[in-house]
């Protein structure tokens, strides 16, 4: 029982972090740093938490910016290779969601995530049920 | 090219094993049947069937020194075989097991084999003299799911598993009465049977192949989400490096030298990773490709501070110009590969020939003779 306790404040915790990462985003956001407002978003991602709360509010967010996002073979070039397993792991909840327009975006994106990153890629996000987004 | 000899055996291979003088391979053509076979003038002459399970045979090993057959299936049994008088007999070592035994591998010393089962044990069998009979120890603790690999130390008492759990775990197998004590005090081959020596919690998904480097100093294990796992100093303080590629998951594993490992699995084209002089591992290569993948098409994490903290820590990160899936070479294998032997003499520092089977029902056979050039200087 205890553990669940722990898990509460630090998922309050985590939520607070998830907003000021958001309001980081949007000024990016608004300076066209398209790029950089995803990095911030993925940043820190999975939450190491079991908490649904606070993925739904982390993928709010990555969301906002992977919706943003116009150049995708720009964003994949400046993207570093070592968020590519996460920014996969997003797409496949933004395809769950069944969303139109988020669905067209994750989709395009897949594609091209997958030239780059490969198949591992898609392995490591499927196989990873611990660290789920 | 580093193939030498290709041959369709069966439908499906699921396990094979070569007889001492490499001159006879042993396979199980996915059924409950062990076939040997003889290489004689490019031809490959069926010499012997053993039937003797009654279920797919999931394992076969055959000890260089004694010429002993052992087999393990799903049927839950192990059967040690002699070669007496023109005829492979078997024995039965009774494994107690509930589920299907998975994989087996003879000890260094052969005075002992491992089994790895569905039933989240591990046997260790040993030979009783007085009864003549194999004798079988569990490894009950620890495993939260079926083993799907075992390899031996060097040193006959180390054991590596791993598990569909997506752990690789290192036990000591010590038994009194066939091991003797290591002359070295302190060193974890000291550890009574069954204790666990170390936990690596490197994969949340299934790991399969596990191999020990010749010397015993180095670990490589795969798990089913594209990486693999190279474990130094295995003891207390571990270092470890996962290194993620981009291509399909692996199943098996091969250490060809202290500093090169071939990986093959559902790609159908072996792998090559190397360390570099500083020890960190990365992908090298397809081995069936003639040009050199630009060393960015891959990424690896790399950490010094023992296991459990490896995601999303790379440092080596250079974008890869993506190229093209190895399916498109056209390989020698056609489907998945699940096991590579090596053909080397037991103990010899490096390997210069393997041979890898898979579900496409081909043993193919490599020879790096010619290839330490292009393999580069870690060879």
């Amino acid at each position: 029982m205890a553990g669940t306790i722990v898990e509460a404040d630090n998922a309050d915790g985590i939520i607070m972090r998830i907003e000021t990462k958001s309001q980081k985003i949007e000024s990016l956001l608004k300076q066209y740093k398209h790029v950089e407002a995803l990095k911030t978003a993925l940043e820190g991602s999975p939450p190491k938490t079991r908490d649904e709360r606070c993925k739904s509010a982390n993928w709010i967010v990555v969301h906002r910016a992977i919706m943003a996002i116009k150049d995708i073979d720009g964003m994949l070039i400046a993207l570093d290779v070592e968020y590519y397993d996460i920014l996969m792991k997003y797409l496949y909840r933004g395809l769950s969601t069944g969303d139109r327009p988020t669905c067209d975006q994750c989709l395009k994106i897949h594609e091209k995530l997958t030239e780059r990153a490969g198949l591992g890629c898609i392995l490591r996000c499927l196989t990873d049920t611990v660290n789920t987004v | 090219m580093a193939v030498v000899d290709v041959h369709r055996f069966a439908e499906s291979i699921t396990c094979h094993a070569w007889s001492p003088d490499h001159s006879m391979v042993a396979l199980c053509p996915n059924n409950n049947e062990v076939h040997i076979y003889k290489s004689s003038q490019d031809q490959w002459e069926r010499l012997h069937v053993l039937q003797k399970h009654d279920q797919i045979v999931s394992g076969i090993d055959w000890s260089s020194k004694s010429n002993k057959l052992v087999t393990v299936s799903h049927d839950r049994n192990s059967y040690v075989w002699s070669f007496e008088g023109g005829e492979w007999v078997p024995t039965l070592v009774i494994l107690r097991l509930n589920r299907a035994a998975l994989c087996v591998q003879w000890s260094p010393k052969e005075n002992k084999f491992a089994v790895g089962s569905g039933a989240k044990t591990v046997c260790i069998c040993y030979y009783e003299q007085e009864n003549n009979w194999w004798v079988s120890k569990l490894i009950r603790k620890r495993h939260e799911s079926s083993v799907t690999n075992v390899a031996w130390h060097p040193n006959n008492i180390l054991l590596a598993t791993t598990s569909t759990d997506g752990k690789c775990r290192v036990f000591s197998t010590f038994i009194k009465g066939v091991d003797t004590k290591d002359p070295k005090a302190g060193s974890p081959a000291e550890s009574k049977f069954g204790e666990p020596i170390l936990q690596l919690d490197l994969s949340y998904s299934w790991a399969f192949g596990v191999k020990w480097s010749p010397s015993g100093n180095t670990l490589a294990y795969v798990g089913h989400s594209s990486m693999i796992y190279f474990v130094d100093d295995v003891g207390p303080s571990p270092l470890a490096q996962s290194v993620a590629f981009r291509d399909l998951p692996l199943r098996d594993v091969l250490f060809i030298s202290e500093k090169m490992v071939i990986g093959v699995g559902y790609d159908s084209n072996p792998m090559v990773f190397a360390a570099d002089d500083t020890g960190i591992w990365s992908f090298i290569r397809y081995i069936g490709e003639k040009k050199a993948v630009s060393s960015g098409s891959s990424y690896s994490s790399q950490f010094s501070e023992a296991f459990g903290k490896f995601y999303g820590q790379s440092k080596s990160a250079t974008t890869n110009d993506a190229s093209e899936s190895s399916k498109s070479r056209g390989g020698v294998h056609d489907n998945c590969i699940n096991s590579i032997v090596s053909l080397s003499k037991s103990g010899s520092p490096k390997v210069m020939r393997f041979s890898t089977s898979g579900l496409d029902g081909k043993i193919a056979i490599w020879d790096l003779e010619n290839m330490e050039e292009e393999l580069g200087h870690q060879f």
